[in-house]
């Protein structure tokens, strides 16, 4: 059974979360052109070995955080929470 | 002509009485371990920041429930998300209680969702009432996890449940609280799980919280 460390919940089947997706940092909208928007919204490389993944606390807080998981072994090592809007400058 | 009246999605079991204008069951039971339909219970759903003024002014954060008097519960469920739990009929008050913390000021976004037709709740009392959650929850509901006050949304009989550790007179108690559309399926889950135990259904009754 994979338990996963829910940031606000503790920790917690894996049946109560769905994944979300691998944490990607996005295209810049004003510059990237389509190969790369492409590349960021379709593409994944699949990795075996420490990943960095959304994950969404369906069945618990319904909140979105980020995991750090070894693909091979299902070890967590880290769990957090994205940046408050604020802490990212944005007004 | 005919009287209105509310009913709970939970079929009621005979006999019917009439209770602050729901239809429930009059059914009295003395069992060690009982369940009753409580969707009557007023509900409000009140959404803000979660390091916001709602918090500050009640105290609760996430997995925690406390009385904000004898009568109205204010339950904490996740990050920026509270219920407020008071008798039948004071759905108005409950809402009164979370305008006056958004009149504190400060421009925060405050919204306040009356749910006690939207949701369906029931209250879970006994000594065995862990025993009988622990077959079909995974969380651990033992004192030093879960002790009285306690709240948490976890999976219950693999349906999005939100429960709250309430003891009454030292008898513990919990509150279980699902989609309207769900009600019936989760107060047969809990009936279900419930037989091994001499679980018997209650009628809903003052107290009321």
């Amino acid at each position: 059974m994979l338990l996963i460390p829910c940031v606000h919940c503790g920790p917690r089947n894996v049946s109560e979360f769905a994944y979300a997706d691998a944490v990607l940092p996005a295209p810049d909208p004003n510059a990237a052109p389509p190969s790369v928007w492409r590349r960021y919204l379709y593409m994944r490389t699949n990795p075996a070995g420490w990943t960095s993944e959304w994950w969404y606390h369906q069945s618990g807080c319904r909140r979105y955080f980020m995991v750090e998981r070894d693909t091979r072994t299902n070890e967590i090592r880290a769990a957090a929470l994205p940046p408050r809007p604020a802490d990212r400058g944005a007004p | 002509m005919a009287r209105l009246l509310a009913r709970s999605p939970i079929t009621p079991p005979p006999p019917l009485v009439v209770a602050e204008g729901w239809e429930v069951s009059g059914r009295r039971s003395g069992a060690a371990l009982r369940l009753s339909d409580c969707t009557p219970l007023a509900k409000l759903l009140v959404r803000g920041d979660e390091q916001g003024r709602f918090r500050a002014r009640f105290g609760i954060g996430v997995g925690a429930a406390r009385l904000l008097s004898p009568d109205l519960l204010v339950i904490g469920w996740g990050p920026g998300e509270w219920t407020l739990l008071g008798p039948p009929g004071a759905e108005e008050r409950l809402a009164s209680v979370a305008a006056l913390d958004r009149d504190d000021g400060g421009g925060e976004f405050l919204s306040a969702t009356e749910v006690t037709h939207g949701h369906a709740l029931m209250r879970l009392a006994g000594t065995a009432a862990a025993a009988l959650l622990a077959k079909i929850c995974a969380i651990d509901l033992g004192d030093d996890v879960t002790p009285n006050g306690a709240a948490f949304r976890s999976s219950v009989a693999k349906l999005v449940t939100e429960v709250v550790r309430h003891d009454r007179d030292g008898e513990p108690a919990y509150w279980l609280q699902c989609d309207r559309a769900f009600g019936q399926y989760l107060f047969d889950a809990v009936l279900d799980a419930g037989a091994e135990f001499g679980i018997e259904v209650d009628g809903f009754r003052p107290p009321w919280i």
